[in-house]
């Protein structure tokens, strides 16, 4: 065992080492205008992978708009000016028509019960008539469908607590038609087809929270875990604040948000970096600079009190819960890690060990270092499923006893030394894939200012001890700064006995 | 850096050139991807080896691949291949512990993991360069020599059973399952799941034996990718495997699908829920049919993106139905797939929705795609083929499936060529002679209260899927003339002690109020019961609860229940709950032994089991006094069956009788209630209608 284990410790600082030569392919550069590039080449096969990092999120989002960082990014796919119009002069002010029909609407409903039911009437007529007419101008979809037609693959896009991701892979070859394209719709993006998105919103906030009784307990989990910080709410957004985004939101939040400064482009793959260099400044050059969007100003309160949310569910219970810990620039989050490996990483985890294996109280339970995401102060979460026949009570209690553990026994030296491995491993694992490597590289410069944070990391692992994990556990894992939270069954199912 | 010059060049850009049209982008050609030898041989016990090196990272990994599957499931087994997948890895192997292996594998990095799908068994690893001997030890281990431990199989088939508790909470999955099981059918391999009992059917000695009929050298084929010398991982598994020599008959075909259409609507109500989930289609058919690349292009054009294709523009883009939709003509290798159109749509789009879908299928049927939705078609594949080879070890994975399935070597080439040729004339003709929407089978699983539009506008016949979990049968024990009247003697001795065997044969109703202390969910809670009982076994329950009051009344056929927000006869599992309350009644049960129905049976000392139709229970009896002292019996839930407990505490004289004073109530090992007598009455004369009355 000692033998592998200085084996795999060689390893690792060889590519601790190689840093050096893996800095060789990175290629990083700014523009004038604030925004800053990260090149890696890997030749060994003709595709790239393009990551661009937002960042904002919902964390972003407005009272009364929150989810509209996610609805700006549905509208990213709708095109541009020069891309989905059939005449783009009259789609433009074909869409001016809908807003200003839409403001007259808005008027006459602000009155509540003193509106005119005749005119609203009248209004919701023209509005239709206004978006039909908007319609006929567009080519819809073009923007994906050129994507796609040209050999795009994981193309997607995701919103975060704290950022927004753009990203897909292409064939090398089509370098200068992903700059194109990114560019353009950043920059000059038209909100065809708005209000017909915002249902789709709607519908994916309906597949993903109302239907869902696992979504609607995490939901349930952040209002409660957060009173202030904007963590309490989902990316998602509520349903009534969705059913009234205007495209006026939607591009305030544009214009405050997408700055050049405030993105991130990360680039890998079969790339030349002075091509890029130069496509960069070709297409994105001309973004203006723009203003650096306001920090979020809300500090979460401190919680003073354990907090519990029931959720009432015909489905089968899903026990969460949380413990509030600082952000992840904070010089205890690489303890964090090591607590997560300790308690959820794969099969030696002591969460799996004791509730799935050991005591059969779980069907499946886990943890993650930092949630809902890990800019700001979060929740280290600990979440369960029961087995059959067994309740939220039980995993309680079985999970409070392994975190009272965490603070009362120091961990031993062999699990602290595989945790430790495992997070070296997992680097060097992430090393093959271009777009895992795209996505690390924006993450770790924009959360910690510096790329190579992703290699240093390893190292700042390295260094906690057993001490470490006993007094981050007795810090953070106290009772008045948790939240729990559950299914519980419809009233009859009490009947039971 | 030199910041000034990019300046310069970027304020230049700015004011000289507008962006290109992406029109006129020229694209130079792209380089061929480099496509890998894969290294053949096969070892000296028949087991065959595909080698492939690659040394741009540390690590090597691998798979074997064993011809078996879920498909050979026995019927009466059901789940039987998934969970000797999952046990000969977690269950130990080579004489160690999984824990042993767990401990071993993760302190470097490595892991092996196995399991068993449908039409084939697969066990990976994966290591650092440096530990790769040792973990392709404890790999073929796991293949050759798993050790099934006991508690591990109780474990995969607990978390089984509480998979299938759970089965219903998704509207998504249960769609996906209905229209599997209506397409295959429920009796075929194909269309089957498994239940609480053809789990609980499932021993130790299955796996064992599952294990050693499929998993023999012959019907393996090994595959290991990285950062290896090919020479020297060639001795190295003749060393590790070349001594596991067993041998079984070839394993025999997969079974064929046989199955007819099942055209209609098909609903799953599932009423806490506000969106519809809906699967629509047929059967279709195998990667190797001649019109398979014709299809893959119709179904694209057809369904293949939720923005551009036909069902995506017109469900989501141009009426905002639908986040999700798509087509897909999913073909197998092995045998026909399912052609499905799926999504998801609010509750009152439901009908609008899927009418929506029907009609654009006739449309796309009807007429030929356009010149630029073929291409955009075609042009999805084939630009995007080359992400076929941007990881060598796709190459070693395809290689391995086509030999596997036996398939041609350079098969993906052959598809390539074949969709490059695609005309718009063979979509339509594929498209008509493969589709069938008369045929089309509509799973719905939503809630129909909130469909607005009834399902009667689709002019289709509409079958409701009945989502009941079928609860497992008891175990009953073997009984024969002795044990039998042993049983009935120690049922004597109970009802002696309980205030005298004549005595509690002659009664006719009694009524018993108890305080309850409940720790079930998630706290604690306190309670009052009453309950009132008559001959032969109608009862009635009154609980004071912390939020209102629940009443609930069963005669022996059927009842109701009445709770704070309105009352409903009983029906499903509440009804299952009153029946079985019935049944385990204490006083109920000492009077078995004058019940024709119920037979008494002795299985162990101070056992007695007692049985009335489907409903068992086993009393464990003081044989010195007579005095119960627990009962154990499998209790409906609405996550599937409980393990209940009751213990009683000694007993007391109430009005003639004698009964536990305390009893303790356990669910699945854990305390659920604790309750104590407060008043029994006996022979009060009660009537049916003071039981039935409604409060």
């Amino acid at each position: 065992m000692r033998k592998s284990a200085a084996a795999l410790w060689f390893v690792a600082a060889a590519w601790g080492q190689n840093l050096p030569e893996f800095e060789k392919k990175v290629t990083e550069f700014t523009l004038a205008n604030g925004l800053h590039f990260i090149v890696l080449e890997r030749h060994e096969a003709p595709v790239v992978s393009f990551h661009t990092y937002v960042d904002a999120g919902s964390v972003d989002d407005s009272n009364g708009r929150t989810g509209i960082a996610h609805m700006f990014e549905h509208m990213a796919f709708k095109g541009t000016e020069t891309i989905g119009s059939k005449n783009i002069v009259l789609e433009k002010k074909a869409l001016a028509n809908i807003e200003a029909v839409y403001d007259q609407l808005e008027q006459e409903r602000r009155k509540g019960t003193g509106a005119d039911e005749k005119r609203m009437a009248e209004l919701q007529a023209k509005l239709k008539d206004a978006i039909s007419t908007a319609n006929t101008y567009v080519d819809s979809e073009l923007y994906t469908r050129i994507m796609e037609d040209n050999g795009a693959v994981g193309l997607n896009a995701s919103t975060g607590v704290d950022q927004t991701q753009y990203f897909l892979s292409y064939p090398s070859n089509r370098l200068e038609l992903w700059f194109l394209m990114e560019a353009d719709r950043f920059r000059a993006p038209v909100f065809r087809e708005f209000y017909k998105e915002r249902d789709v919103v709607r519908e994916e906030k309906r597949m993903r929270s109302e239907s869902s009784p696992q979504g609607e307990l995490v939901d349930a989990m952040l209002a409660a875990a957060f009173q202030g910080h904007p963590y309490k709410t989902s990316p998602a957004g509520f349903a009534s604040d969705i059913e009234n985004y205007r495209v006026e939101d939607a591009k305030k939040f544009r214009e405050t948000y997408y700055v050049p400064g405030n993105l991130t482009i990360a680039i890998a793959g079969d790339v030349d970096p002075k091509e890029a260099r130069r496509l960069a400044e070709k297409y994105f050059a001309p973004m203006p600079k723009g203003e650096l969007p306001p920090p979020v100003i809300t500090v979460e309160p401190k919680q003073n009190g354990e907090r519990r949310v029931e959720i009432v569910s015909a489905a089968q219970p899903m026990l969460l819960i949380g413990y509030k810990r600082p952000q992840n620039t904070h010089p205890d989050d690489p303890v964090f890690d090591v607590i997560d490996g300790i308690l959820s990483g794969g099969r030696t985890g002591t969460i799996y060990k004791e509730l799935v294996e050991k005591r059969k109280l779980a069907l499946a339970a886990a943890s993650a270092s930092s949630f809902p995401g890990g800019k700001y102060p979060n929740l280290y979460l600990v979440y369960a499923l029961p087995n059959a026949g067994k309740t939220v009570k039980e995993l309680e209690l079985a999970l409070g006893g392994l975190i009272e553990n965490l603070k009362n026994v120091p961990v031993d030296e062999t699990t602290l030394k595989r945790v430790k491995t495992k997070v070296r491993a997992g680097l060097i694992r992430q090393l093959a894939s271009n777009g895992g490597l795209a996505s690390q590289l924006t993450f770790y410069h924009v959360n910690y200012g510096n790329w190579r944070v992703m290699f240093q990391g390893v190292e700042d692992i390295e260094k906690v001890t057993a001490a470490d994990v006993q007094r981050v556990a007795q810090t953070y894992f106290v009772d008045k700064a948790k939240t729990v939270a559950y299914h519980v069954k419809p009233p009859e199912e009490h009947h039971q006995h | 850096m030199k910041p000034l010059l990019f300046l310069a060049t970027a304020v230049l850009a700015a004011q000289t050139a507008a962006p290109p049209s992406w029109k006129t982008l020229k694209y130079p050609p792209l380089r061929d991807p480099h496509i890998p030898e894969v290294t053949q041989f096969t070892l000296s016990n028949g087991m065959r080896v595909f080698l492939l090196e690659n040394h741009e990272l540390p690590v090597v990994s691998g798979f074997a691949l064993v011809r078996t599957g879920n498909l050979f499931d026995p019927k009466e087994k059901i789940g039987l291949a998934g969970i000797t997948g999952a046990v000969m890895r977690t269950g130990g192997a080579g004489g160690k512990t999984g824990d042993q292996l767990n401990e071993q594998l993760e302190n470097i990095a490595a892991s092996v993991e196995s399991n068993i799908g449908e039409t084939s068994a697969r066990v990976s690893f994966s290591a650092l360069k440096e530990n790769s001997d040792e973990v392709l030890g404890l790999f073929k281990s796991v293949i050759a020599a798993p050790s099934f431990a006991e508690d591990k199989v109780d474990l995969a088939k607990t978390q089984e059973k509480s998979g299938i508790g759970r089965r219903n909470d998704d509207p998504g999955d249960i769609a996906s399952r209905e229209f599997n099981e209506l397409l295959y059918g429920k009796t075929t391999p194909y269309g089957w799941r498994a239940e609480y009992a053809t789990i609980d059917a499932i021993v130790r000695e299955d796996l064992v034996e599952f294990h050693k009929r499929y998993f023999f050298p012959k019907n393996i084929m090994l595959a290991v990718y990285g950062d290896f010398d090919g020479a020297a991982l060639r001795l190295r598994l003749e060393q590790v495997f070349g001594s596991w020599t067993a041998e079984q008959p070839p394993v025999p075909d997969f079974p064929k699908v046989e199955a007819e259409p099942r055209p209609g609507v098909f609903l799953a109500t599932k009423d806490d829920v506000n969106q519809t989930s809906f699967y629509i289609g047929h059967l279709g058919g195998t990667l190797l049919d001649k019109d398979y690349p014709a299809l893959e292009v119709m179904a694209s054009v057809l369904g293949g993106s939720p923005f551009t294709s036909r069902l995506g523009s017109a469900i989501r883009v141009q009426r905002g139905y639908a986040y999700q939709i798509g087509a897909d003509w999913g073909a197998n290798y092995s045998h026909p797939g399912t052609f499905t159109i799926v999504g998801g749509t609010k509750s009152e789009n439901t009908v609008p929705a899927v009418k929506t879908i029907r009609e654009e299928v006739d449309k796309f049927i009807q007429g030929q795609p356009s010149a630029a939705e073929l291409q955009s078609a075609k042009d999805k594949i084939l630009n995007t083929f080359v992400f076929n080879f941007d990881n060598p070890s796709k190459t070693l994975s395809r290689l391995v499936s086509y030999e596997y399935f036996g398939y041609p070597k350079d098969f993906i080439f052959q598809y390539k060529t074949a969709v490059e040729k695609v005309s718009a004339a063979d979509v339509q003709r594929v498209a008509r002679q493969y589709l069938k929407p008369q045929n089309f089978t509509y799973v719905l699983a939503g809630k129909p209260a909130d469909f607005g539009t009834p399902l009667t506008a689709l002019s289709l016949p509409v079958t409701p899927i009945d989502l009941t979990i079928p609860e497992p049968k008891a175990d009953v024990s073997a009984a024969d003339e002795g044990s039998i009247s042993q049983g009935k003697q120690l049922l004597q001795k109970m009802a002696d002690a309980m205030g005298g065997a004549a005595k509690v044969a002659a009664l006719k109703d009694y009524k018993v109020a108890y305080s309850v202390d409940m720790s079930g969910g998630s706290g604690t809670m306190k309670a009052k019961q009453t309950q009132l009982w008559m001959a032969p076994g109608t009862i009635r329950q009154e609980n004071d609860l912390p939020f209102g009051k629940v009443v609930a009344y069963y005669d022996g056929a059927g009842g109701w229940i009445k709770l704070p927000q309105g009352d409903a006869p009983l029906s499903g599992p509440v009804l299952k709950q009153m029946q079985e309350q019935s049944f385990h009644d204490l006083v109920g049960l000492a009077r078995s032994a004058s019940i024709p129905a119920r037979r008494v049976n002795y299985v162990g000392p101070g056992v007695i089991e007692i049985t009335d139709g489907g409903l068992v229970t086993r009393l464990e009896i003081d044989e010195e006094t007579g005095a119960p002292k627990r009962q154990m019996y499998q209790a409906t839930g609405m996550g599937g069956p409980q393990q209940v407990e009751e213990i009683y505490g000694p007993l007391q004289e109430f009005g003639g009788f004698r009964l536990p004073a305390k009893s303790t109530v356990m669910q699945g090992g854990q305390k659920f209630a604790e309750a104590t007598l407060a008043s029994a009455e006996f022979d009060t004369g009660l009537t049916r209608a003071q039981l039935s009355a409604k409060p």
